[in-house]
């Protein structure tokens, strides 16, 4: 490549993102970890029998009954699905995925290390308290590798639609960059902000990461791999792909960004040991008859001295009467099980938009990619699918199963027939491995706006892309604050974060401090 | 429903053990799944659910609710793809049997009916003129006319009248050659010459 993109352009460029002065400002921030990092100290007053209703039994909930029951709180969980978790999901053989309208049975072969992560799958390391409950409860956890450098990335207009290693793009990108920002430096504009010896620093940290040759361009990197050769011969570099193709792929800010692990993704991140519904089971099986299955609220009124919650089971409606309640029923079904909460309270609960968010994975005949040296990772589609995963787990086994889809936007999947679903996931994956089709058994799919009981996936509070309004803070506060000190809405609709299970668990914790300060408080 | 009992039961005996996890993943085996998904959308005993888009179902009359549901299966309805809340509804009726659509309509029969609360505001004197042309086979009182295929329209969700009487002035629902009744109230709701007219008649069916 020969100078594919201007100096000034890339000044430009520079500038629309901040500048270097807001990129130097960012550093202010380094050497603080996230307040996460640290798993909470629980020390429930010890108690007295008081009776606790649970509704749901997503992670928050677990959570919760959890540590009031080791507290001697008498706790009732109501699920009104048949499984608990919640969003918490893991299909393998015998699984049914209670879609409305679109119910399927897994018929995968029935061997542990074939499983699906249909919701929650990994585990960063600074998500402490999901980590400490996995040690508290013996879960086994291992490994997960998010990030293959030999897996791919595909666009249908970067490379004629062939497939680029990951390893190729981002070595290249990593090229290119250093390249432009190396010329750049000696412009008064950027130069100024600098030292001459931290230009002269960074100018040597440029030439590092990006792999430039003495002149300071890039001419390809053995990053990248060999082109030929490398063990008992010379290596040889190989072909660069030119910037302006790799321009064409538009999902390479995901493909160069998935190790950032400030933001809960990262290369190393862990799961449990046979899917993430290990973590649920753990939990459920200590908690044993506390949890009614097939038990769906169908009114909750707050008293001055209690809740009480109504729930259906076999056709039979009972009142469960409680001192408290923790609630992480989804909001947007909240609003569709009479209630007498408030109304700026009920407002907020209505605000909340359930998030649509798909997944996919088939069983795979023989485990191909590791043919092609991925072992694990991630490879990028700028297709509806977004992501095809590779199991980390089971290195060398017969089969495994691969993640063919992960959307977590506007995709129409939640309209399309399952056949149609399907005929979308290998269309794309073709385009990746030649083979994918042949090698695909059984695909499951779910669409968690549709999934019984469910209705959504991470739910949204913002609407604008900007962050959050006052208005939003505010309805937040709302929902933190307990109604009439007996009601508590706990989950990640109940976080600043929504989508991860350390949030959900956080949001419990929040809930149990409170609980804990008015328990305290009471006269003995 | 004994089904469903063994298998919550079989969850719950068994307490504490690692080695029985593989077992429990599959609690969803042996429970029983039938075609009664509807409260989850449409709120406790179909009383609605703004936050889905779902409207009230207790008090709808139960030919009304089967021939919707017989079109949704029959891709009648739902299909636009501006209906958005009609693409919706109609995977969760493809499935339905014969058998399934008049156990639903049995099972929200049971539903107490309970009016809608009001949450749209127009002008109800204008809306009241308006709703002439609808009286005619809704009736004064919108209570509804089964010679004439028309639904009762008091007490329904007023969000939900004013989705589809856009849908069916815009063309999104109505529009399917073999919906008969729709194609009249494609027609009839031409009547409303703009959306502040539609947001009037809603608030005068609101006072009904």
């Amino acid at each position: 490549m020969t100078n594919p993109v201007s100096r000034r352009e890339f000044l430009n460029l520079l500038g629309a993102y901040g500048g270097t002065s807001a990129v130097l400002q960012a550093g202010v921030a380094l050497g603080f970890m996230p307040s996460s990092s640290q798993a909470a100290e629980i020390a429930l007053q010890a108690n007295n029998g008081k009776k606790v209703a649970i509704l749901g039994t997503g992670i928050s909930a677990l959570t919760t009954a959890w540590e009031l029951t080791k507290a001697g709180y008498d706790c009732t969980l109501l699920e009104a699905s048949h499984r608990p978790g919640g969003r918490m999901f893991t299909v393998r053989s015998g699984t049914v995925i209670d879609e409305i309208g679109n119910y399927q049975r897994c018929e995968w072969d029935n061997d542990p290390h074939l499983y699906f992560n249909a919701g929650a799958a990994r585990i960063p390391s600074i998500h402490s308290n999901v980590l400490k409950y996995c040690k508290e409860l013996e879960v086994e956890l291992q490994v997960f590798v998010n990030e293959s450098k030999t897996a791919w990335v595909q666009d249908d207009a970067m490379n004629g639609g062939k497939p680029v290693r990951n390893t190729d793009y981002s070595s290249s990108m990593q090229g290119f960059i250093s390249e432009m920002l190396s010329k750049a430096l000696g412009d008064s504009k950027l130069d100024s902000s600098l030292t001459e010896s931290e230009s002269e620093t960074l100018l040597g940290m440029l030439r590092r990461f990006g792999d430039l040759n003495e002149d300071m361009l890039y001419k390809g990197s053995t990053r990248a791999g060999y082109g030929s050769g490398g063990f008992l011969d010379h290596g040889t570099t190989k072909d660069v792909v030119a910037l302006r193709d790799l321009l064409k792929a538009r999902n390479g800010g995901s493909v160069m960004v998935t190790t950032q692990e400030g933001t809960g993704s990262g290369p190393l991140l862990m799961q449990p040991v046979g899917g993430m519904d290990r973590i649920i089971y753990a939990f459920a099986n200590r908690l044993g008859d506390r949890i009614k299955f097939r038990a769906p609220v169908t009114e909750v009124m707050v008293k001055d001295d209690g809740v009480e919650v109504a729930y259906e089971q076999n056709g039979v409606t009972e009142v469960l009467k409680a001192d408290y309640c923790f609630n992480c029923i989804p909001s947007h079904l909240m609003s569709g099980i009479p209630n007498n909460f408030p109304d700026d309270y009920s407002e907020a609960l209505n605000y909340i938009r359930r998030g649509r968010a798909y997944k996919a994975a088939f069983q795979a005949k023989e485990r191909f990619w590791e043919k092609e040296n991925i072992y694990g990772g991630i490879t990028w589609v700028n297709a509806p699918i977004q992501q095809i995963w590779y199991p980390p787990h089971n290195i060398h086994g017969k089969k495994g199963v691969v993640l063919a889809a992960y959307n977590f936007g506007g995709a129409n999947y939640t309209e399309m027939s399952q056949q149609d679903r399907i005929e979308d996931l290998l269309k794309h994956g073709e385009k990746v491995h030649p083979n994918y089709r042949e090698m695909a058994q059984k695909p499951m799919t779910i669409a968690w706006h549709r999934m019984n009981h469910m209705l959504g996936c991470a739910p949204r509070w913002a609407r604008n892309r900007g962050g959050w309004s006052d208005k939003e803070e505010q309805m937040y506060e709302t929902l933190r604050q307990p109604v009439n000190g007996r009601h508590y809405l706990i989950g990640d609709q109940s976080t600043q974060h929504s989508a991860w299970m350390e949030s959900a668990i956080q949001s419990a914790h929040y809930a149990l401090a409170d609980l804990d300060q008015r328990v305290r408080a009471e006269p003995a | 429903m004994k089904k469903i009992v063994t298998a919550t039961t079989l969850i719950l005996s068994a307490v504490c053990s690692m080695a029985s996890l593989a077992a429990e993943g599959d609690v969803g085996v042996a429970a029983a799944m039938d075609d009664r998904y509807c409260t989850t959308c449409h709120g406790v005993e179909g009383i609605g659910n703004i936050a889905i888009e779902a409207p009230r179902l207790a008090g709808m009359e139960a030919w009304y609710l089967k021939r919707q549901l017989e079109n949704f299966r029959a891709g009648i309805r739902g299909t636009h793809e501006e209906d958005v809340q009609g693409i919706a509804m109609r995977p969760m009726a493809a499935k339905l049997s014969d058998e399934s659509i008049a156990d639903i309509v049995d099972w929200v029969g049971d539903w107490e009916y309970v009016p809608a609360e009001a949450t749209v505001e127009g002008n109800v004197r204008q809306g009241r003129t308006a709703f002439q042309a609808c009286a005619a086979c809704h009736g004064a009182n919108a209570q509804g006319n089964e010679a004439l295929g028309a639904p009762a329209l008091a007490g329904q969700n007023d969000w939900y009248l004013l989705t589809q009487l856009r849908n069916f002035r815009a063309g999104f629902r109505g529009s399917h050659q073999e919906d008969t009744f729709g194609s009249q109230m494609v027609t009839m709701s031409k009547t409303l010459t703009d959306d502040q007219a539609v947001i009037d008649v809603v608030s005068y069916i609101n006072t009904l």
